[in-house]
Formats: structure tokens, sequence, C-alpha cells
């Protein structure tokens, strides 16, 4: 046991560099707690104010909004990215009200009702559109319209509007449709074939029926023909009967050629029945 | 007959303004183009016309022609007659018919002349058609023992396939009756009876008629959605007033004529028919008698005048419903009777004598 008698200072020094240990593993423990509580209160603030960035975003976006109310289209596209976003939701909404558009038949409600708006087109081309301003509040009733007045809107009105809704917009729409669509015709014929039509087409508010005189050319003698298109049914816009007649002095294989013109006439547009009896002669 | 004839082409022609006298008779047609161009017509009016009526007398004008031309010139100028709209009507038993209708417009012709003819022998009845479906009607009356009157023509435009005709008299109001029947039996239609509105300007009563004036319809339709243009500020040294009031007043008129450009009226009437109410101690006008006065707007445009009413500040509340119910209804002739008047309150008692 010299051992111990020898090493008593060791053992001191020892204890010492222990108790020296111990303190440094303290302090180190304290620093630690205090980095510890130094990052809690970190992130504390950090939530606090990613809190608060969001709060201001979200005034700054309403102020924008406002911004752009009042002043209209953005003037400097990279300055803000909420207005870009704004700009982006209302060119998306844009393009979704073209595309009802594109259906025929829009509508809005109003503080009253709803508006509706037929839109015409033929074989693809837009033609018009017409309004309806409608009252809902008691019993269905049409309050304003744009639609032309030899339209039969007061009868299918009696028959449709109040029971079935659906079908009135539907009769409506087609019978508007087929007024453009024939009056569409009519157009096309005296722009494009002026020169083959001999007189003035004559015709009546509806385009049902059209009555003409137009050159056909056989062993190079012209002839002309003289026909009487009547278009029965309102909801279409091609003849339901068609009369081709030609003069008494004219050639047997003329009688040929205006059975084929008549069918034609049944078969297809107007302007394009024209087209395709001008080519082949 | 002929001498009348060119005596009445060369007072047709006087009418016309000096410019216009070449395109009116181009779009004629009657003299040829050689013959137009040996007229000068940077001379006076009266010898334009005699020149015009010397070369009409070597082509024997009739007076089909000269109908046309008259015709041609009330086309171009109507708003020199004064023009009452009617709407005809079908019976019910006619409206059930499933058959569609196919106007003619020879039957049409036929039907108005043999119809007219009956009632009265001698008349002058002369059409024209236009691009737009309208077809222009000229009667010249005579009576059973004398000769059509040229100078004394009566004018109906009428659409194909619509109710509405549109019919301007001269002189012989007591023709009438016969003009519409003729009319209603050449169109197919039952009755027809005048609706109270009336005025120069032929176009705005068809588009009041026909639904044709921009009416601001509320649609999702794209391009409307651009319309709402920011106005600009004007200018920074002019205060406004009485802001929110003068807005709240466009508010309503905006409410009323729905923001759109409305048609060309010259005036609405209202007739009064209405009891006086007084102190009963004015023993005079203490009457048990309706106080009879007659209310009379004009305007060269009765509408816009009305809306900027409330711009200038010259009406401070809305305008009355009598007002802005006429496109509506539509009529510009109203007769007020004591039934009516508690909606027109304010308007019966405040009104200034005419």
């Amino acid at each position: 046991m010299e051992e111990g008698k020898v090493y008593a200072s060791d053992v001191f020094a020892h204890l010492e560099m222990l108790e020296m240990r111990d303190h440094e593993a303290a302090l180190k423990e304290e620093e630690e707690l205090l980095q510890e509580e130094k990052l809690a209160r970190l992130k504390a603030r950090v939530k606090e104010l990613r809190l608060q960035r969001d709060e201001l975003r979200a005034k700054l976006d309403l102020q924008e909004k406002r911004q752009l109310e009042k002043e209209g289209p953005a003037s400097d596209p990279a300055q803000f990215s909420p207005r870009a976003v704004l700009q982006w939701k209302i060119k998306s909404l844009q393009a979704m009200l073209q595309v009802f558009y594109l259906t025929g038949i829009g509508a809005k409600l109003t503080r009253r009702g709803v508006c509706f708006c037929i839109s015409t087109a033929y074989e693809g081309t837009y033609l018009g559109s017409y309004y309806l301003d409608l009252l809902t509040k008691s019993e269905v009733k049409i309050y304003r319209h744009s639609v032309p007045a030899f339209i039969p809107l007061k009868q299918i009105a009696e028959q449709y509007l109040q029971t079935d809704i659906r079908r009135f917009l539907s009769v409506l729409s087609d019978q508007l449709n087929a007024y453009a669509g024939r009056r569409y015709q009519a157009d096309q014929l005296q722009e494009h074939f002026s020169d083959q039509i001999k007189g003035t087409l004559q015709r009546n508010s509806l385009y049902n029926l059209l009555v003409f005189n137009y050159n056909v050319s056989s062993k190079s003698k012209t002839f002309p023909f003289n026909v009487r298109l009547l278009y029965g049914d309102l909801c279409c816009s091609l003849p339901t009967e068609v009369i081709v007649s030609c003069r008494l002095d004219a050639p047997a294989s003329l009688t040929e050629t205006a059975a084929a013109h008549s069918d034609l006439f049944r078969r297809m547009p107007l302007h394009k029945a024209f087209r395709s009896f001008s080519s082949t002669g | 007959m002929d001498e009348t004839v060119i005596e009445y082409i060369r007072r047709t022609v006087l009418k016309i303004p000096r410019k216009e006298i070449k395109i009116m008779l181009q779009k004629w047609g009657f003299l040829s183009r050689s013959q137009l161009q040996t007229i000068n017509f940077q001379q006076t009016k009266e010898n334009i016309s005699r020149r015009v009526a010397l070369l009409c007398q070597e082509n024997s004008a009739d007076i089909k022609e000269a109908a046309a031309l008259d015709i041609i010139y009330n086309h171009v100028y109507p708003n020199k007659r004064l023009w009452s709209v009617y709407q005809m009507n079908k019976t019910i038993y006619q409206m059930k018919e499933k058959e569609t209708e196919f106007f003619d417009i020879r039957d049409f012709k036929t039907k108005f002349k043999r119809k007219l003819h009956s009632a009265l022998e001698n008349v002058t009845i002369n059409f024209r058609e236009y691009d737009d479906s309208a077809i222009w009607i000229r009667i010249a009356w005579g009576t059973p023992y004398r000769k059509p009157n040229q100078y004394k023509t009566s004018y109906v435009v009428y659409h194909s396939q619509t109710p509405y005709a549109f019919v301007s008299v001269s002189m012989f109001r007591s023709n009438v009756p016969l003009l519409l029947e003729a009319l209603v039996a050449a169109s197919n239609y039952n009755h027809i009876c005048a609706m109270e509105l009336r005025s120069h300007s032929l176009n705005s009563l068809k588009e009041i008629v026909f639904n044709r004036y921009s009416q601001n319809f509320q649609t999702y339709y794209p391009e409307a959605l651009q319309e709402h243009s920011v106005e600009p500020e004007s200018e920074p040294q002019i205060v406004h007033e009485n802001r929110k009031t003068k807005e709240k007043i466009q508010g309503m008129n905006q409410q009323a004529f729905w923001d759109c450009s409305l048609p060309k009226l010259e005036y609405a009437q209202y007739k009064l028919e209405t009891m006086f109410e007084s102190d009963p101690k004015m023993g005079v006008l203490h009457r048990k008698q309706p106080f009879r006065c007659l209310v009379k707007f004009s305007s060269p445009d009765l509408f816009e005048s009305l809306k900027s009413l409330a711009a200038t500040s010259m009406a401070e509340t809305s305008l009355s419903p009598l007002l802005t119910c006429i496109p509506q209804k539509p009529m510009n002739n109203f007769r007020i009777t004591e039934e009516t008047s508690l909606i027109s309150g304010r308007l019966s008692t405040s009104l200034c004598l005419n």
C-alpha cells in the first residue's frame, strides 16, 4: 500500500482533475441548456415572424386587388406575383366564359331572374346573338328581349315557358339558328353568285320563301330557270319544297337538269348547291 | 293625265335638296345615263326641275314612275312625315294553326289592291320593297267621283311576318279605316288597333317596336367584360360637390334606362283627367269635375335630355316611372285618369299647365 502513500498528491491531483472535469462538464451542460433554450426561443420567434409575414401577405393581396380594381390592368408585371396570379385567374375565367358562349346558350343570374343569350351559327360561321331577360319571381315571364318581331316568340312562350323552360330555350334556339342559317345562305348567294341571278331575289322577313331566276347554260345557250324555295319547317335551314321550272321553249334535256338542281337545293345549303352545279356545268 | 304627271314629277324634284337630286334620279333609274348627263346640276332647282320634266316627257313617264320617285323621296326623308304605329292581331283559332305561313309578296300586293279597290275605286296604289324586308306602300286618294289626287298621299311601311305597321296619313283621315282593312286582309291578320306611339322619326319607332335598340343585357359575353373601362380623373382643379347624391341619382337613372342608347323620340304627351286636390276654401277651384290639362315633354331627343337631367342637377330625385316606362310599353301618348293618379300623385299636382 505504499502506492497509496506515494500517490497521495497524485490522488489529489486526480481529484482536482476530476473536479475540473466535472466543472467543465457542468459548464458544458449549462451551455448546452442555454443553447437549447436559445434555440427554443428562436424557433418560437421564427413561428411568430412567419405568422406575421402571412398576415402581412394577406393584407397586401387585398390591397393589391383593390388597387387592381382601381387602376385597371397591371402596370409592372414583374413587380408582385399576386398580381400575376390574379391576371392568370381572370384569363382562365374569360376562357371559361368563351367556352360557354360557344355552346350557343349562355345565361347569367340577375337580380330579378335570369338573362339568357342565344348565339346563332351556321356551318362554322358565327352569326348574331339574341337576348332574353326573364323574371322568375312568381311565374316565369319575359321582361324584355332582342328577338326580332317576326320570330313567333309569343307562341313559343305560351306553349313551353311555364311548363318546360329547357324545351322553350331549345325550340327558340333552333328557330333562331335556322333563321340565321337561311338568311346567311341567301346573303352568300347574293354575294358570290350575283352574276348568275337575273333580277332580284324575292324573300320575306323570315327568309322562308325564296323566289328567283337564274341562268343555266346548255350548248352555248343560256336558259332562265325559276326557283321557288319553301321552308316549311321553321326549325330547319333546308327547304321542304323546291319547285324548279323552265320556260316552255327550253329543250327536253333541261328538264333533267331542273330535276337534278331541285334535288341539290333540297339536300345542301343554297350557296353550296350553286357552287356545285356551276363547277360541273 | 300626262301633263299632271309631268308636273307632279317636277314638283317632287323641287322638294329634293339640290345636292341630292342627281343621286336620287340615279336611284330612280327612269332617266338614262346619257339623259342625266345632259342636266346641269349646278343651276337653280327651278331650272333643273324643268329640264327633268322635259326629259320625262320625252320618255313618256306615267303615274307608276312618278309614284316610284315619290316613294324614293319619302324613303330618304321619312322624318318629314308623322308616323303612327298600328298593331295587328290574329284570333286564337288562327294562331293555333300549325301550318307555317309563307309570306309571298305577290299575294300580299294582289290582296291589298283588291281589298282597297273594292272599297274605293279611285286610288293609286304603288309598292316598293327594300333590302331590310320593308314594304313601302304609297296610296293616293280620290273620291268616288274624282280621280286620285297625287298630292294627298298616305304611306304604309310594313315588314312581312310582323304584327306592326307604320302609317303616315297626310290629309284624308276618314280613309284610314279603308287602308287598315286592306292591310289586315293582305297580311293575314284579323284585327288592327292603334298603338299610342307617334313620332316623326320612323327609324326610332322601328327600333322601339322591333327591340332593335342596344339594350344593355347582362351577360357573360366576353367582349362585355372590357366595356367597364375606368373613367379617367377629370381635371384636378374641378371639385365635384354633392358627389354622392349625384352618383346616387345617376345610379337610379341607369337602372331606369339601362345605360344604353335609346332611340330618338320627340315628345311624350300626358293627358290628365284627374281631380284637382285643393283647399276647400278656394271655392272656385273646388269642383267635382276632373281638371283637364295636357302635359307635353318635347325635345329633339327626349331620352337623352331626360338622362341628362340628373347629370346637370336639374332633377333631384329619380325619374317618374311614367317617363321611364315609355320604351317598354311602348307608347308616348298617355291618358291619366283618377285610377292611375295614385301612382302619379306627385305628377298631377306639381306640373305646370300647358
